[in-house]
């Protein structure tokens, strides 16, 4: 289970809304202890892909460095991964999954016409040939009920 | 000593330790002594075949190894290795 805080997840919807109609991506930042993860903060990242950026993301390793260190600094540790699908379900695509990292949970954001509309985890294999979903927990997740 | 920087996933693999220091000549000495010392890491950094995975890169300092000399770098001591995964990813399925 994922259970991403407030202020993360007010820091993730802001940039996902920013970025729309383009992918949004960024890191996670908090604590886990066994399969429980708590999100505390969230690092927006840019975009790095060099195409149309409605359909596609990229995190250079740099910046992915970048928020390692962040994380340390601040006492937490970088525990997963979001990114965007604008006006698209938050499903863990083919894409997505090809070039993933079992290390991580990976939150996708539903943006549709500009708003968040629903958002779901996933954990991929190493293989990156399967994600499992993860039980995902965000203020207002109630409401903004989880499908794919 | 060069400092290896641990990802958190990979931290229940080094005792926990979110920074290992390892001596060697080269970064595949470094990392091979990672790997001896701390066994159970292999698997999530090496295919079967012995090659890195396709995700994980290995930065010296603030450069990617591919952009050196790959395993074959010179590092010396105080000189940090950092193990990052290249992330990407995006819709290919707009019918969803």
């Amino acid at each position: 289970m994922i259970r991403i805080d407030n202020d993360a997840w007010e820091v993730m919807g802001s940039h996902a809304r920013s970025t729309y109609p383009n992918e949004c991506c960024g890191a996670m930042l908090g604590r886990s202890d066994g399969d429980d993860k708590i999100v505390t903060a969230a690092v927006p990242i840019e975009n790095s892909f060099t195409g149309s950026q409605n359909a596609r993301y990229e995190i250079r390793p740099e910046d992915l460095i970048a928020a390692d260190k962040a994380a340390r600094a601040r006492g937490l540790d970088l525990i997963g991964i979001f990114h965007s699908h604008p006006d698209c379900d938050a499903y863990f695509s083919k894409t997505d999954l090809e070039n993933s990292c079992p290390w991580y949970s990976f939150v996708v954001i539903s943006v549709k016409n500009g708003e968040i509309d629903h958002a779901n985890s996933f954990l991929p294999d190493p293989d990156q040939t399967r994600a499992e979903q993860e039980e995902l927990q965000f203020p207002g997740s109630s409401a903004l009920s989880a499908r794919i | 000593m060069a400092k290896i920087l641990i990802p958190t996933p990979l931290r229940q693999y080094t005792d926990k330790k979110d920074t290992v220091e390892l001596g060697g000549a080269t970064v595949g000495e470094v990392l091979s002594a990672l790997t001896s010392e701390h066994p159970d890491l292999r698997r999530h950094l090496y295919t079967d075949e012995g090659k890195l995975r396709s995700f994980v890169n290995v930065y010296l300092n603030d450069e990617d190894i591919r952009y050196l000399n790959r395993d074959s770098t010179p590092v010396a001591t105080n000189d940090t290795l950092t193990i990052v995964p290249s992330i990407a990813g995006g819709i290919t399925d707009v019918s969803h």
